[in-house]
């Protein structure tokens, strides 16, 4: 009975119009096989012969359910579920896509590895030991337990890819042209995909150690940088409070084109002051004042700075002088800053 | 017999055999086998489009019925509409037959 289930599936299963039309149809056209069923069992054929004497009589499933298709038209939505289940069906016993699949994925992983490993090789690394080399990584992490070996596994790296290269890629070949030409096992391509697998997770590993050398021994040796510039900010800082001793000498003197001169040699330390990290290095770690309020100090004293050379122009003494007192007041701190020893 | 002829025909077969009485799909397939001897070499299948068809237009009307056997059959049967056009169907066909039988009758021995 499963194969005439089957047969009324395949011819009602598609017909259009409300289900109760289908369920009539199904059981119409069930009684007619059944009744022509019982009467070749009636002649003496077996039930299974009968069954599929009667169907064969009937005619072709789609051939009926376009008959009836033509007057009830059909159903879109078991169309479209049927075609999905048959590809669905058809891709998943599809070997050679998923063969072909995982080796894609693996062979994608392997060549992006391969380029990242290149660049950090021919372009970061050469510059990361420059700036070793120029001592703004601090050298003295070399010294460091658990981050001495980073910087020799960039130099170790350098080396292997620099005299080693070929034979990083003669070895590999030569290993894969022999396994394809000595392996004869059933299991061979599941050998390959595992072999070419493991150098991916084995590239992953050179790959993750690279990028956190670099960026670990970079955040770790970038303060040397910091130590770096704050000779520079001192000597600004310097050369201000030179330049305002200037202004009043000068003025002491009545020469207020010498006054001028220092005005401008102030101006300029100023602005060396506040441009880049050098200002910030006068506070390492926001101590003992934020940077943030170091900097608003020194606005400050910059915006105090034209009424000064506006009294020296003016060759007006006292308002000279209340000029330099308020360029004082707001400059004093960085001043202070500046003065005290590095730690 | 050729059951391109019988296509064209099975609306007319059906309509005159319902004019008869009543009858099911399997019976109305049992009768043309009958009374035809065997003649018609036709899928019984392609009966049921044809009356979903009739019904469709009009011309015949099908109903549930559960009879002595105990099984519930579609008893179709003609309206007066489907009457009318058996008798258009008939007399199309008389013609038909006439017509074609001159020809055959006038080529008779030539072929």
């Amino acid at each position: 009975m499963d194969k005439l289930e089957h047969y009324l599936d395949q011819v009602c299963r598609y017909v259009g119009g409300p289900r109760s039309l289908r369920e009539h149809l199904r059981e119409e056209l069930r009684g007619h096989l059944l009744d022509a069923a019982a009467r070749y069992r009636a002649a003496g054929m077996p039930e299974e012969e009968a069954l599929d004497r009667a169907l064969a009589d009937f005619g072709g499933p789609e051939e009926v359910r376009s008959g009836l298709e033509a007057t009830h038209g059909h159903r879109l939505l078991p169309v479209v579920i049927d075609k999905a289940m048959q590809w669905k069906e058809r891709t998943m016993r599809a070997k050679w896509l998923w063969a072909s699949w995982a080796y894609l994925a693996v062979g994608l992983v392997l060549v992006l590895e391969v380029l990242f490993i290149l660049f950090n090789v021919v372009y970061l690394v050469p510059k990361y030991q420059k700036l070793r080399y120029d001592g703004l990584i601090d050298p003295a992490m070399d010294e460091e337990q658990g981050v001495a070996w980073m910087a020799r596994f960039l130099h170790g790296l350098d080396a292997v890819a620099g005299h080693l290269g070929a034979w990083a890629v003669i070895v590999p070949a030569v290993a894969w042209g022999l396994f394809e030409w000595r392996v004869k096992s059933e299991n061979k391509p599941l050998i390959r995909l595992a072999a070419l697998g493991t150098a991916a997770v084995a590239l992953m590993v050179v790959v993750v150690l690279t990028a956190g050398s670099q960026i670990v021994s970079f955040y770790l040796g970038a303060p040397a940088a910091g130590r770096m510039v704050r000779p520079f900010a001192v000597e600004q800082a310097g050369a201000i409070d030179a330049a305002v001793n200037g202004i009043e000498q000068a003025v002491a003197r009545k020469d207020w084109a010498d006054a001028g001169k220092h005005a401008d040699q102030a101006s300029a330390a100023l602005n060396q002051l506040s441009s880049g990290p050098a200002l910030a290095s006068l506070a390492p770690g926001n101590q003992p004042m934020p940077t943030g309020e170091l900097r608003s100090h020194l606005r400050a004293a910059s915006d105090a700075l034209p009424e000064v050379r506006q009294a020296i122009r003016d060759r007006d003494a006292g308002r000279l002088e209340a000029a330099l007192k308020e360029f004082s007041k707001a400059y004093g701190p960085v001043r202070e800053v500046a003065k005290r020893p590095a730690r | 017999m050729d059951t391109e002829l019988l296509k064209g025909t099975l609306s007319l077969l059906i309509l005159s055999l319902l004019s008869r009485k009543s009858m099911y799909g399997y019976e109305i397939a049992a009768t043309v086998h009958r009374d035809t001897d065997g003649a018609f070499t036709w899928r019984e299948g392609s009966l049921y489009p044809s009356l979903h068809k009739l019904e469709a237009d009009g011309l015949i009307v099908g109903e549930w019925e559960e009879k002595e056997t105990g099984r519930k059959r579609r008893y179709y049967r003609l309206t007066k509409k489907g009457r009318a056009a058996l008798e258009e169907k008939v007399q199309s066909w008389g013609e038909l037959c006439r017509a074609v039988n001159s020809i055959l009758e006038k080529s008779d021995g030539q072929a």
